[in-house]
């Protein structure tokens, strides 16, 4: 089933947003895809969110807690019918970026087996936190998301059990690099 | 009593008008200038004040608050869906990275899990 979510891109804010130079190549990639989600929101935006966002449903009290502190969310989640769709050399252009400075990862999960691999990693400026990212790819799939602003481990933790997000015990200061191979 | 009706008697007796009265009237109110002509302002302003068009001005400012009216709320309902849509897609971006996290959890969770049974 095809699931596409109409773009709203706003050029010079979505920069900011995004955090991570995405390579051109990926433009193509939603053509090429069978679900996409692309969402890309800039401060307006997630300031126009949090206006709709209700007290009292538990997923929308619970994002209310998290926009206050971030300045832009960029997704994008693409799942593919076949194999070899998208490019490493690309995905590892972004990986480059996540260990530049400023940039803190705390979970590197890689699977060669199942040719699997996934990263958070923190953005952090003068010490404070200003960012985060996910980068997971499968044989199938793959998936970037930034958030840009004060998005700390804290502030994940407000989040859980909505959303699908599990308990994660981090600490407030990113940890050296667990990584785990197989 | 009746010196007051004396009185009365002679103040409403008829009295003939002096010699030349009536024609000294008649020559004044000929000598009278003419009523000035209404200027173009008033001549203009009367047509607004005619009751015609007083109704007419009511019955068409009622249309313009009609029409800002209907405008103001498209723009309200403008508004309400673009914020509607941003909160649909900020749910889905976080449902997105719970997913993602979810994964890059369970992974981490799988590995420990066989590296603690491998020991």
């Amino acid at each position: 089933m095809r699931l596409l979510v109409p773009l709203a891109v706003l050029a010079a804010c979505a920069a900011q947003a995004q955090m991570l130079k995405i390579p051109p190549s990926f433009d193509k990639l939603a053509d090429k895809a069978e679900e996409v989600a692309d969402v890309t929101l800039d401060a307006n935006m997630l300031g126009m969110a949090s206006k709709f966002l209700s007290d009292k449903d538990p997923d929308d009290k619970a994002a209310k807690k998290v926009v206050g502190g971030i300045k832009g969310v960029f997704v994008r989640s693409y799942k593919f019918a076949h194999e070899g769709e998208y490019s490493d050399a690309d995905v590892e252009l972004l990986r480059v970026q996540l260990r530049g400075p400023g940039w803190s990862c705390i979970v590197n999960v890689r699977s060669k087996k199942n040719r699997e691999n996934a990263q958070v990693c923190f953005y952090t400026e003068n010490g404070k936190p200003a960012g985060m990212a996910i980068v997971a790819t499968e044989p199938k799939e793959l998936t970037i998301v930034t958030i840009a602003g004060a998005i700390d481990p804290e502030h994940l933790g407000a989040l859980e059990g909505q959303f699908g997000i599990p308990k994660i015990d981090l600490d407030s200061k990113p940890k050296k690099q667990e990584q785990k191979d197989d | 009593m009746s010196r007051l009706e004396d009185e009365l008697r002679n103040a409403l007796r008829r009295e003939e008008p002096p010699e030349g009265f009536a024609a000294r009237v008649l020559a004044r109110a000929a000598a009278a200038p003419e009523p000035r002509r209404a200027g173009a302002w008033t001549r203009v302003t009367r047509w607004f004040r005619a009751p015609v068009f007083a109704r007419a001005a009511m019955a068409g400012a009622l249309c313009l608050a009609v029409v800002l009216g209907v405008h103001y709320e498209q723009r309200q309902e403008l508004e309400r869906a673009r914020g509607e849509a941003a909160k649909r897609q900020l749910l889905l971006a976080l449902r997105v990275t719970g997913s993602s996290l979810r994964a890059v959890h369970d992974k981490v969770h799988e590995l420990s899990a066989g590296y603690s049974d491998a020991q």
